[in-house]
Parts: C-alpha cells; structure tokens; sequence
C-alpha cells in the first residue's frame, strides 16, 4: 500500500491509532446506516401491505409478510424483459461505442487525415451540449432520419447512434492513443502492418484500461438514461427498467412497484460485486489521473 | 499530469517516391474511412438536430402544415408564467447540488483513500444507490422517506428526534433540498469511485514531502491532493453543471411533475411538457435554443476560467 | 506494405465504419401493405390489456380469435400500450412520430390533437350500418363529439359520467348512512370531517392535484358548480369567477379548515386509488369504473364502494363531467382496413353480449357487471335494451349500490377543447390549493387563467 494523506506510521501510533479506529467506527455505522439503511426499507417496505405502509409510526419489519408483491411485480411488469431490454442496450452500446469512437479517435490521434482538427473541434463543441437541449430535434431525428428517411422508434438503434455520438470518449481515447510512442507505430508500418493491424494488434492491447473505462460509462450511460428511452421506446415490449418500472408506477400498488425495484436491482449488483475489483483497477489506470 | 495538447509528431510514413499524391490521397481516405462511423452519428444526433431545433425555434406545425411564425415561439414561452420559475428553480438546484453532490464526493474519497480496513466494503456501500434504476431510486424517496404524514421514514426519525417534521415534496420550500438530497444519494456512488481512483494514482512521496515541511492534513489536502487532481475535479465540475442543468427525473417522480405551485418545475421539464403534454413540439424547441445559448454562455466563461489559470 | 492489402483493410474499414452505421439504420420498414395478394386484411390496434390484467387480456385475445373465425379474411395485430391506454404524453410522442396503429386508441378530448398531427383519418363514409350493425343505436351525442366540420373521425367505444365514489364501510365507522350520500358539498364536508375523525390516517375526501388529474377534477368540481372552462367560442378561459373559486375554496376549507383530506397530495391517478384500495379514502368523484380499478388494480373489494351523484353546492350538482373513448384511423389507410376496423370495433365493444359486452363471459371474473356504465346507445333503442336486460341478468355487483347515482341523473358536460393541456394548468391551482395552507385562491386562477389564455391564442 502506498503513502496517503496521513502517514501509515502516524496511524499505527498512540492517539492515531486510537482515533483512526474512532473514525472508521464512525464512518462504517454512518455509511451502513445512510446507504444500506434505504435499501433496507425498501426490501421489508416491499413486503409490507398497504395499510402497513401507511401506519403510524412505521414498522421495522413487516408483520404480514406478503411475498406476493415481489410474485406480482415480476409477472405484471415483465420484468425479464425490462431486464433483457437493458443488458442488451447496453451491451450494445459497449460494442458500438468501442468500435467507431476508437477507430474514430485512433484517427484523429495517429492517422490524422485532412481535416481531421476540424472535426475533432465539431465533435468536442457538443460537450457541453446537455442531451435535453436537443431533446425535441433529436426526436424529430429519429422518428425520420433525413434522407433514407427511416423510423427508428421501437428500434435498438434509437439508443446506440445517438451514443457513439460521444465527444467525452472520443477524447478520452485520443488522449491515451496520443501517449503511445509513434516508434511503435512506425515499426509497425516498416514491418508492412495496415492501420487496422496496427490498431489492433498495437493501440488496442495497450489500451485496455480506458478501454475498460469507456465500457463502464457507455453502461452507466444506458443504465441511467430516462426520458430518450422514453421517448424513443414507446411501446411496452422495448422499455428500459428505469423507463417501464416508472410506466407501470400509474397503475400499480406503491409496495408492488418497490418491489419490483427490489429485483431490478439484484442483477447489477450481483455484476458489480464479481467485477468490482477490474472496475476499480480500470478506473485508476484508465487515464483518468489528474 | 501529462498535459492534454502536448502531442507528439506523426512520423512521416515511409513512402516511394513515386505517387507521392497518390499515396497522400490514399491515407487521407484511410483516415476518413476510420473517422466515416462517428462523424455519420455526430452529423445525424448533433450537428443537424443543432441546425433542425434553431429552424423549428421559428417554425410552427398544424394538421400536417408547417410554416415560419417569426419570433412567436420565443414570445409565448417567455410570457409563460412557469418559465422564469422553472429558471429560477433549476439554477437553484444546479448551485445546491453543486455545494453538496460535488464537494462531498470529494471528500467521501479522501476520507475512503486512508481506511486500511473494510475499504471493499464501504466502496460498495457507496456506489449500491447507483445500481438501483434512477426510477426505483426516486420512488424509493417518493414512497417512503418523503412521505408527508409520520408515516413517512424521515418524518419517524425527525420525530423520534423531537425534531420538527416537514412535508417535503408537498413544502415549497424543500422541494428543491429534498430534491437535492435525493438525486445526492443516488449519484454519490460513481463520482466517489472517479475520484478515489485518481487519488490512487497521487505519489506518496509528495505526502511525505509536504509533511517534512511541516503542513498538516487540510494543508496537505489543499497543496498536494487537490492540485494533483485538478483535471479530473475540473472535468466533473463541468459534467455535473451539465448534468444539473437538466433536471427532470426528480421532479417527474418526486413530484409528479411541477409540484405543489411549479415550485419543482425544470427547465428541462418544461421543455418536455410544451412538447408532450401541450403538443407544441415548436415552443420545446425554442425553450431548447434558449437553454443552448445559456449553456453556450457558461462554458465561454469555463473555459476562459480554466485556460486562463494554465 | 502491398497495395492490394492496404486497399483490403481500407475497404474492410469502411464496411465497418458506413455498412454498419447504414444497416444500423434500415431496421423498420413499413410492414403493412394492408392487403396481400389473397385478399387478405391486415390492421393493427392498440389498447390490448397488458398482461397483468390477465382475465381481460385472455378475453380480448377471445375476441381476437372469435372475431378472425368470423371474418376469415381480417386479420388483428394486438398492440398493447401500457396500463393506461392513453398516458399524455405517450399518446403525443407516438401521434408527433407516426407509430400509432392503424386504429387506435384516444379520448374524447383527443380529437383536436388528433387533428392537428395530421394523422386523422375521415371515416364518415365507411361508419355505417354494414359495418357496425348497432351504428344507428349509438348515441348521437357521441358522435358528435368525434366529429368536426361535418367530418367523423373515431367511434366512440365508452362513455362514463362522474358521481361521487364512497366507501360504504367508512361511512358506517364514522356512524353515517351507507345508503344516504352526502347531496351538496356542504354535506360531503361534513362526512369528510367525520370519516377523517375515525383515524388512522383516513381522508374523509380525497382529490388529485398532478399528473392533469387535477386540472380534469378542477373541470368535473367546477361543473358542478355550473361553471364553464372556456368561454364559447373556446378562445379564453373562464373559470376565474365565482364559481371556480368556490371549488377552490371547498377543498381549501376541508384540507386545512378541518384537515379532513389526509395529509398525501400532490396525488394523480394511481396514488388516490392505492389509497382507496388501502381502506384509506372516504369519498372521492369519479367515474363507476373507478371501482373497478381500485378492485382489480390496487387491492380493494367491491361490496365497499358504492356512488352517489355528484354534489352540488346548494342543491342538486348543476353539471357533471362526461367523457369517453374512441379509435380513430390513421390516414393512408386503404378502404378495405377502415371497414375491417369498423367491424372490429362493432364486434368487440358495440355488440351486446359480445366482447366488452359480453357479460355472461364477465359475470364469474373479477370484472364488475352492472355497473351504470358505458352509456354508449341512445335511450330506447333496440342495442340499449338488450345491452341493459344481458347487464340486469348477469350483474355480480350488488347494483343498490349505484342506485341513487342511477335514479338521480345530472345533465352531462363534455370536456373543454385542448382539454390536456388546460388540465396541466390547472394542476398548479390545485396543488396550491391542497398543499399551501396560505394560498391565495385568488391569484392561482390568475395565473391559470393567464396560461390558459396563452394556450388557447396559440393553439388556434
């Protein structure tokens, strides 16, 4: 372990070790209280009836269990399709994402063709462009794309397109291509390897980090995307779990729509559990140093 | 920190003498030939829908017809009681969440970075808000912690504590706190895990010089941590005020929408309620370009802030 | 490095970069041509019962393939929308894109904006006695309301008025009649003062403030008033007088004069029924099948909940709200599917004893029959009798219940033009009303007016 903020000495000693302890007592309860303390409410809330649930004051744990409200909101709200939906959204979007925004930053990085800065400048200008903004253009976009003139409602696509239209990876990758040494490359080119060869079997395995990092955003993106999704996937079958839980919270009972929050959230974090450590390792490698 | 624009030079490719043109042409298209996937999706997702909104902004469209109205699209939705509130409430939600969702993340790091022990265990209690569906997170607020009666898991606790309950999304006053609060808990999680891996990635030896020198821990902080992370605090600074900007989850499911009195109306929320709710998909757009010039506006001033300090 | 190889991974490149983005976008083609080579029909229609809904879904599935043995040349493509077929903002994402079904679901306050998407289909040629049999039992008011410049563009498939929805048990709680409504808002107070003195969280009266439900109970109380929404030629709104604000002032007067209307608002549709599945709702305006929502979608049981008219303020109500539902047609369609349409609909919602009103079918599921409800063919006539004898015979809802919203009719009125977004304004006066203790009744239907009066020299 590394030298932090505070020295590991001064924290194995006397008073520091004393409060070292005291604070992280203090920041476990804290933090156990503060983040699992919902989650757990939500859990046992779920289970609650809904006269229980408007009782004064709450109760800590239910007393009528009603395991039929998970029952329900798995079968009335579909939810392994919502779920399906998503991962595959988002595996989409991971796939897509790594394809054009690298070959679009190794471009604009190594191969540098004419108007290339021009470009690049075009793409960074959306930055600081926030998707609501254009929400209703984007909109009119995609339910006739100019010129083939094709409907991409109901359609995965609606979601991917507009991702690979991500100025944020693009710069992030160019950044972390901009470091690789050009003698590699050109060793590369002198031993008769095309671009494509070069970018994958030089650029890609070096990059793997912000490769890493690009794939956790692009799912963090889909995952927490909401009204694009529900503007662009307005029938039932092709919802998002954020978007479908939200359609069905009209007509459905509080505790059932818990619920179903409840098992939504199972999956992800059953991932981030087995992924946690490449997660984190990915982050820190992944250029992301100040 | 390795800075952004220092890039290095193309080697020239090694290239027959002859055909130089040709040859020059041909890795140009190779370029392009790279570059054809995004810039296909930028031109079809940004730059035309830029073009296309202005153009609406001026536009209106009834039965199936479309003609130019000039400036009415601005007038009405600026003589729209709502819309100086919703201004109003989305840059006060964008300057609270600013104070509390990115500054406390910060310090969440630090604070994570030094623990030798249980560091799994609270990184993951950190970062469960984010796995849960932005929806099911807000009606985990909605349904229990903001419940108006003392039925309500806030308002138990406030009483337990003798404290003086509220009626949260009902109060116009803490509309925008609670929704601050909410959208806090639920995002904590990711920037937390950002900072803590650029922390990682700050030389022990710099720690260890400052400390010779005699500076004390927010000393250290001030003079060794942040400066060492000033890029990536910078670059969440900017994706948070964008990300604030647009508020519309929390309202929408918070508070059903505008709240009690449009005290939880948004920009954002106006823009989809012209355009879905009041089929006036022209007055959206307007209200779009209106918040593109502000936005516009701000990062002018972002990126004087930040060349300048270079 | 060889040319031909250079020229290889150029070209491969491109394949990946421009094929994939342009096959990305060929996915949806139209898929209809409506009719194929063997004279076939094909149309698609919205509104199925979502799967939670499980005997109305097996019911319309029935319907489906009952309706395709008849009719061996149609063919129905089922779409289903959500729980509520027509969510607001739903229905315009899908008018402004153009993916309705060919014949789909709306409101009757739709219309206008039917119309101004330029979706609509005129149909007055093909809705006739060849296609829907029991056309000319239905109820011309009805029409009417589908109707534009001489134009019809949707049937008319439900119609329902409001009364005022209690909760029997409640009642006999807070010790008043079960059989004997409160008849003014005077008295609906009082009920609602001793209905929320029983405790445990009841409110007495509950009343939406969100989601347009609130603007649309503002429209249904102020009716009740005899008040007006618009003036008559539609172009300024007119609510901000005496009687909007009474209505204004009634709900003021319970929610924090007596706090007899619990302390959740902000409630839209869902929320106030949760409740009232929950036991906790004494008395709410709605329409009968209110109750079948509070039954079979949030938990409740039918022998609680019974209906009275709707109050007035000193006397009889002067006005209540009707409103209703139709398909209307999407433009382009060929002749062939408009008439397949039609005869769908007059097979699955306008013949009794078939589809919707198919109450031998309804009587054994947790659907009500005989229920005051869908008022959709004129008085006397031949489908009225029949729909109503089926409806007597198969009742398995004890129909004392509805008496006296029955035996005590108040005139109809029709939902303002441009209804939607007049009820998102309205929301506002609403909210304030039923979460400020200070609000100025007053200024709220200032600024609802000055909105709505925006609104309505913009739409026009």
């Amino acid at each position: 372990m590394s030298r932090t903020l505070i020295s590991q000495a001064q924290l194995r000693r006397g008073r520091g070790r004393f409060l070292y302890w005291a604070v992280l007592a203090v920041v476990v309860a804290g933090f156990t209280l503060v983040f699992l303390g919902p989650l757990y409410w939500m859990v046992t809330g779920a289970l609650k009836s809904g006269q229980e649930i408007a009782q004064t004051p709450p109760t800590l744990w239910p007393r009528d269990p009603q395991t039929q409200n998970y029952v329900d909101a798995w079968n009335n709200l579909d939810l392994a399709k919502l779920m399906f939906n998503t991962f595959y959204y988002a595996a989409g979007a991971v796939f897509f994402q790594l394809v054009f925004d690298t070959a679009a930053a190794y471009a604009l990085s190594k191969l540098r063709p004419a108007f290339g800065n021009v470009i690049l400048a075009a793409m960074l200008a959306t930055l600081m462009i926030p998707a609501m903004v254009l929400i209703v253009p984007q909109y009119v976009t995609a339910i006739d794309l100019p010129i083939i003139h094709v409907n991409l409602l109901d359609s995965p696509w609606a979601i991917w397109l507009p991702l690979i239209a991500n100025a944020f990876n693009i710069f992030l990758l160019k950044r972390f291509f901009d470091s690789i040494p050009e003698d590699l490359i050109a060793a590369a080119q002198v031993d008769g390897a095309s671009p494509l060869r070069t970018l994958w079997s030089i650029i890609l395995p070096m990059s793997r980090p912000i490769l890493g990092v690009v794939s956790i955003f692009a799912v963090t993106a889909v995952w927490k995307d909401f009204l694009w999704p529900k503007l662009v996937m307005p029938s039932p079958e092709t919802r998002t779990l954020s978007v479908g839980i939200y359609a069905f919270s009209g007509g459905t009972p509080q505790n059932v729509v818990i619920a179903a929050s409840v098992i939504a959230a199972i999956p992800t974090v059953i991932i981030f559990l087995l992924f946690q450590r490449n997660i984190m390792s990915g982050l820190t490698t992944g250029s992301l140093k100040g | 920190m390795t800075a952004p624009g220092v890039t290095t030079q193309t080697v020239p490719a090694p290239a027959k003498p002859s055909g130089k043109a040709a040859r020059r042409i041909k890795d140009n298209l190779t370029g392009h030939a790279f570059l054809i996937g995004a810039v296909v999706c930028f031109a079809l997702f940004m730059w035309y829908p830029m073009i296309r909104g202005i153009v609406m902004s001026f536009q209106r469209t009834r039965r199936g017809e479309t003609t130019w109205v000039g400036w009415d699209n601005y007038t009405r939705i600026v003589a729209d009681p709502s819309f100086w509130i919703a201004w109003k409430n989305t840059f006060l939600f964008t300057i609270l969440a600013l104070v509390v969702g990115y500054v406390l993340p910060f310090f969440v790091a630090i604070l994570l970075n030094e623990f030798r022990h249980a560091k799994g265990y609270l990184r993951i209690l950190v970062y469960l808000p984010v796995m849960l569906p932005p929806a099911s997170a807000l009606f985990l607020f909605k349904y229990y912690a903001y419940d108006p009666s003392e039925a309500g898991l806030f308002n138990a606790i406030l009483k337990f504590l003798h404290l003086p309950t509220s009626e949260w999304m009902q109060s116009p006053t803490m509309t925008i706190p609670a929704m601050v609060i909410a959208s806090t808990w639920m995002n904590l999680g990711s920037a937390v895990l950002i900072y803590l891996a650029s922390l990682q990635n700050i030389p022990g030896e710099l720690y260890e010089a400052a400390e010779l020198d005699g500076a004390g821990i927010w000393r250290r902080i001030w003079s060794v941590t942040i400066p060492q992370t000033r890029l990536i605090l910078a670059l969440l600074a900017m994706l948070q005020i964008v990300a604030t900007m647009q508020l519309f989850i929390e309202p929408l499911i918070l508070a059903n929408g505008a709240g009690t009195q449009d005290s939880a109306t948004s920009v954002a929320y106006l823009i989809y309620q012209h355009g879905f709710f009041q089929n006036d998909l022209n007055g959206a757009a307007a209200l779009g370009v209106i918040m593109l010039i502000v936005l516009a506006a701000f990062s002018a001033v972002y990126v004087r802030l930040t060349t300048k300090q270079d | 490095m060889s040319v031909p190889q250079y020229r290889k991974a150029a070209a491969l490149a491109l394949v990946a970069g421009l094929g994939l983005s342009l096959t990305a976008c060929s996915t949806k083609s139209d898929d209809d041509g409506g009719t194929d080579a063997a004279g076939k029909v094909t149309i698609t229609v919205d509104c199925q019962p979502v799967g939670a809904q499980k005997e109305l879904l097996a019911n319309w599935n029935a319907d489906v393939a009952e309706f395709q043995k008849q009719n061996p040349d149609i063919t129905i493509k089922s779409v289903s929308v959500g729980e509520q077929c027509n969510n607001p903002p739903d229905f315009t994402a899908r008018l402004a894109g153009g993916t309705m079904t060919d014949v789909f679901y709306g409101y009757m306050t739709d219309l206008q904006q039917v119309l101004d998407s330029g979706q609509a289909m005129d149909i007055t040629q093909y809705a006739t006695k060849d296609t829907i049999p029991t056309w000319d039992s239905v109820d011309p008011a009805l029409k009417e309301v589908f109707t534009e410049e001489g134009k019809l563009y949707a049937v008319p498939v439900k119609n329902y008025s409001m009364g005022l929805v209690y909760n029997k048990a409640l009642f006999k709680k807070a010790g008043l009649d079960p059989e004997a409504p409160p008849k003014t808002w005077a008295e609906v107070r009082a009920a609602a003062k001793k209905i929320a003195g029983t405790g445990g969280g009841v409110a007495g009266y509950s009343e939406y403030s969100a989601g347009n439900t609130g603007g649309w109970h503002f429209t249904a109380l102020n009716y009740s008033q005899g008040g007006k929404i618009l003036s008559e030629d539609g172009k300024k709104a007119e609510f901000n007088n005496a009687q909007g604000k009474q209505v204004l002032q009634n709900l003021k007067d319970m929610r924090y004069g007596d706090n007899s209307m619990g302390s959740r608002q902000l409630l839209q549709w869902g929320d106030l029924l949760t409740n009232a599945g929950a036991g906790k709702v004494g008395m709410f305006i709605g329409a009968p099948d209110a109750t079948q929502a509070i039954v079979s979608q949030f938990q409740g049981k039918y022998e609680d909940w019974a209906m009275g008219p709707m109050p007035g303020q000193d006397g009889p109500a002067k006005g209540t709200l009707g409103g209703g539902e139709g398909y209307f047609f999407k433009k382009d369609l060929t002749g062939e599917q408009v008439k397949a349409g039609l005869k769908w609909i007059a097979y699955q919602k306008l013949t009794p004893g078939k589809g919707q009103l198919d109450y031998v079918r309804a009587k054994p599921q947790n659907y009500p029959v005989g229920l005051p409800q869908p008022l959709l063919f004129t008085n006397g006539s031949e489908a009225q009798k029949q729909e109503l004898e089926l409806r007597k015979a198969n009742a398995n809802v004890d129909t004392a219940n509805f008496k006296a919203f029955e035996e005590n009719p108040v005139p109809i009125v029709g939902e303002p033009r441009n209804a939607q977004a007049i009820y998102a304004v309205l929301d506002s006066a609403m909210s304030g009303v039923l979460t400020n203790p200070n609000a100025n009744i007053d200024s709220l239907l200032k600024t609802a007016e000055t909105k709505v009066n925006q609104l309505q020299a913009a739409g026009s």
